[in-house]
């Protein structure tokens, strides 16, 4: 026979072995084992209140080329514009600040909390990971990250290796990743505890301005390294529950101030006398514990997880994770998620500092250091559509609110709310093909 | 009685194992219910061995005996001889009369037991008479054969038993996947819950001893032909035991072992033997019906 002709005879061989069987042809062709590229497409809108509002998409796709030989890559693009806090506290009257930059000035209304509005950036992050057995019940994952910001660039490796035990009842998983991190912001680094400079009509000229800017500022880019180490038990507990718990270690060196937080310094009136750069130790140490239990209903699944996580800066954090997911129907679901997070502030969190005091060795007013509590509420409906295709929308609240962690608040800072919530709103769609 | 057919706990599923139709057969069934599992064993191990008895060729006073000895005088056949004969027609149109189940008749002359023992060519030339598809007249009720033809369901028998223990086990647990696998030729009932495949092994054909290749299967069938030991071996040359109707010799240059995934078992084992039988054009071939497959050269 020749090739020319052979083209339906697939087709007509399903059609003569469904007669053969008394059985109906599906249209769909049998999809399988290998199937092809697995692709999700996810796309992100973040708006915090008055601050920060973010766009990402995500992509990712992921492809068995057999036997477990597993690739997968992500690419996420986002972009942030907005607002943050400086760190700076807010007073009964009119603000200056300078930009990080240096180029320029923002003023801050009487009684609001400073926000440095030069924030926007965009953020390209690409991940590729290969996953393959190596022996039996043994699998080893590899990968590598490359993130990119206009003055932050983030590249890491990272490889684990996992062997069930137990009829695959038991996986024991150990892991490590190390990332190297370059910063280089525009306007350069400051000088940890230098004050801010802003040109009132002191300086003689731009130049003088430009003279005593640089003074405050560090030349060239700084680097940070983080490694990870994961140790991970996973075990089958019946056919409908399922535990996890991790273990892992975390080591960061090098430059972890924020270049753009300051502190106040106020004297004994609260009054703001000068603003400095913050500065933070050069070297932090992790540790957190993870515990997830996923059960299995005849209609849906409960996940509900526990982290703590504790450094040598004094942070420890509580987080309660859970999402029920309840099936609606064979192809749609519905699934709460509720979040609750606790968190107490760095042994160097400050709010501002006071003029009376002498300097300590590090500080920053940055609120994510400082003690809070935070809640997340969503709420997310998935179905999968007659192609097969998943398609999800999750809307989510998310509320941070930080805390006072015990600092007297002298004279006109009484008036003032240092730590108000920071309160955000999350829409997704995602598609999965 | 001792049970023809023995049960195992693996994870996650329960394995039942006999052997019937000169192979291994195995049924994995997603279930923790022993019993559940026993009946569904017992039920496949009958519907196995009722094929078995009713179109094997070597067994006597079944229906493919009663045809092959009457010497051309019809025979009356029933409604599932009639669809398992109107499939061998269908194949034997559409493969222009590459799939012939009489050429059975051949292995009067070709021994395939891996030495190099070619039949005499005259051996050959005296069956070639004998071969010939459209020589038989059948409709719903009977079947008239010429003379010395001889029937062989033997190319389509297993993966037909295979879609057949599926089925039975499909009406008699619709919700419970079940994985069937008789020696490589496999049909699974329905997919699994929670998107879970079922993982196989498949022999590599040019090395038994050698540990085996897995392979997640969601749903559908997959069936393997191939030549790992019905082969001759002479001057260098190897002779594979798919043999050309046309010529009477086995086809050249073909492919020592093809895999096929398709809905059906049947539908893959034929799409791989028809691969065969195209020789040096097997991967082109399938590549053309847009199945997945793998091909051993």
């Amino acid at each position: 026979m020749q090739l020319t002709q052979n083209k339906n005879i697939s087709h007509a061989l399903l059609a003569a072995s469904c007669t053969l069987l008394g059985v109906t042809p599906v249209a769909q062709a049998a999809g399988n084992s290998e199937d092809g590229w697995k692709i999700d497409t996810a796309l992100l809108l973040y708006s915090e209140q008055d601050r920060v509002s973010a766009v990402e998409s995500v992509i990712a796709a992921s492809k068995d080329f057999g036997d477990q030989h597993i690739f997968s890559g992500k690419l996420v693009i986002d972009t942030l514009t907005g607002s943050s806090a400086s760190g700076a506290v807010p007073q009964d009257k009119v603000q200056t600040f300078t930009r990080p930059s240096g180029n320029g000035q923002y003023q801050i209304e009487a009684n609001t909390l400073p926000l440095d509005d030069t924030f926007h950036d965009t953020r390209v992050q690409l991940n590729a990971q290969w996953t393959q057995p190596v022996m039996e019940n043994t699998r080893v994952s590899s990968g590598v990250h490359f993130s990119k910001e206009y003055d932050y660039l983030s590249l890491a490796v990272n490889a684990s290796l996992a062997r069930d035990f137990n009829n695959k009842n038991t996986t024991v998983s150990a892991g490590f990743s190390y990332a190297n991190d370059t910063i280089d912001p525009e306007g350069g680094r400051p000088v940890g505890f230098s004050g801010m400079v802003i040109n009132q009509g002191q300086f003689s000229s731009e130049d003088a301005y430009k003279n005593a800017f640089d003074l405050t500022r560090q030349d060239g880019s700084d680097t940070k390294s983080t490694l990870d180490l994961m140790f991970g038990l996973t075990q089958t507990i019946n056919r409908r529950m399922i535990m996890q718990l991790n273990y892992g270690f975390s080591k960061v060196d090098g430059y972890l101030t924020d270049p753009f937080k300051v502190l106040s310094v106020v004297d004994q009136s609260g009054t703001s006398v000068n603003t400095l750069y913050e500065n933070r130790p050069d070297n932090r140490t992790k540790h957190n514990i993870f515990v997830q239990g996923k059960y299995a209903f005849d209609s849906g699944v409960a996940d509900v997880s526990y982290r703590f996580a504790t450094d040598d800066w004094d942070i420890d954090s509580h987080t309660v994770d859970s999402k029920f997911r309840f099936n609606l129907s064979d192809n749609s679901y519905l699934q709460p998620h509720v979040r609750f997070y606790q968190q107490s502030a760095a042994n160097f969190y400050q709010p501002f500092l006071t003029q009376a005091d002498p300097l300590p060795a590090f500080a920053t007013a940055d609120y994510r250091l400082g003690e809070m509590t935070a809640f997340t509420l969503g709420l997310k409906y998935g179905m999968t559509l007659e192609s097969g295709n998943e398609l999800a929308f999750r809307v989510e609240y998310y509320q941070q609110n930080p805390k006072n962690n015990g600092t007297p608040l002298p004279g006109q800072l009484q008036q003032q709310d240092l730590f108000p919530s920071v309160k955000a709103l999350m829409a997704q769609v995602s598609y999965s093909f | 009685m001792q049970q023809p057919f023995v049960l195992e706990h693996k994870t996650g599923h329960i394995c039942g194992r006999f052997y019937a139709m000169a192979s291994p057969c195995e049924l994995l069934i997603d279930t923790d219910d022993m019993l559940v599992a026993q009946q569904l064993v017992a039920l496949a191990y009958q519907e196995t061995k009722r094929i078995e008895q009713k179109f094997s060729r070597y067994l006597p006073d079944n229906i493919v005996h009663q045809i092959n000895s009457a010497e051309g005088n019809p025979v009356a056949i029933d409604d599932e001889t009639f669809k398992l004969l109107s499939f061998a027609d269908t194949c034997y149109q559409i493969s222009q009369g590459m799939f012939d189940i009489t050429s059975g008749v051949l292995r009067k002359a070709w021994r395939f037991d891996g030495s190099d023992k070619l039949p005499d060519d005259s051996l050959v030339q005296d069956l070639m008479p004998f071969i010939g598809w459209q020589k038989i007249h059948f409709d719903q009720h009977q079947l008239r054969m010429p003379k010395g033809y001889e029937l062989d369901f033997g190319g389509i028998g297993k993966e037909y038993a295979v879609d057949k223990v599926a089925q039975v086990c499909l009406q008699a647990q619709p919700t419970i996947s079940i994985l069937i696998n008789f020696g490589g030729d496999i049909q699974i009932t329905r997919a699994r819950d929670g998107q879970q495949p079922w993982v196989i092994g498949i022999e590599n054909p040019l090395n038994q001893d050698k540990a085996v290749k897995t392979l997640s299967l969601y749903h559908g069938g997959m069936a393997t032909s191939g030549d790992s030991r019905r082969y001759l071996l002479k001057n260098g040359e190897r002779y594979s035991h798919i043999l050309n109707p046309h010529t009477g010799y086995p086809v050249k240059n073909a492919p020592r072992s093809v895999t096929v995934i398709a809905e059906h078992c049947i539908q893959a084992g034929l799409l791989a033997t028809l691969a065969l039988l195209q020789g040096e054009q097997a991967e082109a071939f399938l590549k053309q019906q847009q199945v997945q497959h793998w091909c051993m050269r």
